[in-house]
């Protein structure tokens, strides 16, 4: 046996925290989806519309402008406001992560990249977290982010008695966005990791959507029910938001059941990435 | 302070106890019990014997469906501790998409935990150890096949490790890359790392390998120093080459004795090759063939190397099939 003298010394210094690790796959996500000129105009575009909002907002308290127009008011702030709100900027961040989403980890997998990731210290979780923090960031910042501000400049122009009898819809505007981000990151990572080509990925994700809601209006109008409404995960969205603004149209889907639909969608999503999301890959046949 | 790196403790070894693996029922690796000492240790074998896995093992990438693994003390399944005492380069060409050479050691490394500062410092260290100082700002998706073997190189070496795990590190490395690759292992394990090395390139292996673990199909056929292992292979006669200056002479007396089973003139016709079961017994007789006015050159065993240990013992085993 051949004897050697140990003559190396190891890193022994600190290192940063384990929970941050994350931010570092997060970070060059970041760059890698900035890198796209599509990507990067659509993601302005979506400011657009918040960017409008905000105006519309402005001259609804101006009075001035509400005289010249002679009305007293030109809409409501309310729950239904900021439900159309966030409907239209949920429109655009389902393009967005229907663009930047399905190559996030399909690359990885396609170059049996996951190793080099996992033979850090460094999980199968925190990977995923660090893929999914890129969606819920870039997801964040189209909605509920703006949303909030819109609240904010409401508030600061209605006043105080305006914001403690409204301030649940900022609860609502969080917690909406932060439910349909969480299905639209999930959907989207788990498309990518089951499917190797990004824009097959992509085109899936687009199918989970259009496909299930057409499929789930023939199970309505075969059977007469309300049950296809299930597959439809828009409408799902759509009945929790509902009953988060508290908008008085009915749903064809209750609100619990939607939440739960939702949920079962999330936990079917990580059981499809705790199964994909592995360091090796066996080939059989 | 130096230690001495032949310590046998599980704290300076890498220890396989009744491992295997199977991926669903297909055989990864089957009732592997290895103990690795620092060095450099090959593992050779053919497509599907379970080298990788056996990697992917010992670096926590793959949990053992039985048995226990330890290295240098610590189980596999403590990544935040193995990660800073162990190196891993995968055999396959994956990086992420227009990333700098620098750029993909420096990022992972921050995966490590490293700092900023720490992490440029051990980068740039890591980068001139393999050569690469020039093209270190240069896309990888630019690089040669040999310059992303040694770009991953740097990747499994940046952080200093004790134990370093190289999946097929010489694949595409042009002769001068390959030599220079190979004095930077033999430098690694003389500073007392632990190095495993998994190669289809089987003289290299004779060249850099301290010890040698041949698998086939799932299982470990042998294990330890080359020549140790060709000894312990009794089905097939030991072949020595003895450079002579009347080799007819020489193969004439040598088939007189009953311990040697061939005797041939060689190619060249400047030696003999000898098949004998009993090595020991041919170079004492050896001896006395010298005192008659045979003037021997060199003896040196023909057939002591990874190779023809590999087709003897996984080479016979695949014909079966």
């Amino acid at each position: 046996m051949a004897v050697h003298k140990r003559s190396y010394r190891g890193y022994s210094g600190q290192l940063t925290p384990l929970w941050t690790r994350f931010l570092i796959v997060t970070r060059y996500g970041f760059e890698n989806v900035f890198r796209s000129k599509l990507l990067t105009a659509l993601f302005v575009c979506c400011c657009f519309f918040p960017f409008g909002c905000a105006v519309a907002i402005y001259l609804n308290q101006n009075v001035q402008v509400l005289a010249l127009l002679n009305i007293h008011t030109m809409f409501d702030v309310d729950g239904r406001f900021f439900f159309h709100f966030l409907n239209g900027q949920l429109g655009m961040a389902f393009v967005l992560t229907a663009l930047a989403g399905p190559g996030l980890v399909s690359s990885d997998l396609a170059n049996n990249a996951l190793p080099l990731y996992l033979c850090r210290p460094f999980s199968r979780v925190d990977y995923v977290v660090g893929k999914m923090t890129i969606l819920v960031a870039l997801l964040s910042l189209i909605t509920w982010a703006p949303g909030l501000i819109l609240f904010l400049i409401q508030a600061s122009l209605a006043g105080a008695s305006w914001t403690i009898a409204n301030l649940w819809m900022a609860g609502s505007i969080f917690v909406a966005s932060g439910i349909d981000i969480l299905v639209l990151g999930l959907l989207s990572l788990a498309l990518s990791a089951w499917i190797k080509r990004r824009l097959a990925a992509g085109a899936a994700l687009l199918g989970v959507f259009f496909f299930g809601a057409g499929f789930g209006q023939a199970i309505n109008a075969v059977l007469s029910t309300h049950i296809g409404s299930l597959l439809n995960v828009g409408e799902l969205m759509g009945s929790v938001h509902v009953a988060l603004f508290r908008v008085s149209s009915r749903p064809p889907i209750p609100a619990d059941l939607a939440w739960l639909s939702l949920l079962a969608i999330c936990v079917f999503c990580v059981m499809l990435l705790e199964r994909k999301v592995r360091a090796y890959e066996v080939v059989k046949g | 302070m130096s230690e001495n790196g032949s310590g046998k403790g599980p704290e300076r070894q890498i220890i396989f106890e009744d491992v295997s693996k199977f991926y669903g029922d297909v055989l990864g690796v089957n009732r592997v019990n290895l103990s690795i000492p620092p060095g450099i240790t090959s593992l050779v074998g053919p497509n599907g014997s379970g080298k990788t896995t056996l990697m992917n093992l010992m670096t926590g990438l793959v949990r053992p469906t039985r048995g226990r693994i330890s290295v240098l003390g610590i189980a596999p399944d403590q990544p935040e501790q193995l990660f800073r005492r162990v190196g891993y380069c995968t055999q396959f060409d994956s990086f992420p998409r227009g990333i700098t050479g620098y750029q993909f050691v420096y990022s992972f490394l921050r995966l490590s935990g490293h700092r900023h500062a720490e992490a440029h410092d051990l980068a740039e260290q890591a980068i001139e150890r393999v050569g690469l100082t020039e093209a270190a700002g240069r896309k990888v998706a630019a690089y040669s096949k040999g310059m992303r073997q040694r770009i991953k190189l740097a990747h499994s070496i940046c952080h200093n490790p004790s134990v370093l795990v190289l999946d097929e590190p010489l694949n595409g490395l042009d002769p001068l890359i390959r030599a220079e690759s190979i004095a930077l292992f033999r430098g690694l394990a003389q500073a007392g790392r632990h190095l495993l090395i998994s190669s289809h390139v089987l003289h290299e292996v004779d060249l850099i390998s301290d010890q040698v673990v041949l698998l086939s199909n799932g299982y470990v056929v042998a294990e330890g120093q080359i020549h140790s292992v060709r000894d312990e292979i009794q089905d097939h006669p030991t072949q020595i080459l003895i450079r002579c200056n009347k080799p007819a002479e020489l193969a004439s007396q040598a088939f007189q004795q009953d311990c040697v089973v061939e005797a041939r003139i060689h190619n060249d016709g400047m030696g003999v090759l000898v098949k004998t079961r009993d090595a020991d017994r041919f170079y004492l007789m050896l001896n006395h063939i010298a005192q008659n006015g045979i003037n021997i050159e060199s003896v040196a065993p023909a057939d002591a190397d990874v190779l023809s240990v590999y087709e003897y013992l996984v080479g016979s085993e695949e014909s079966t099939k």
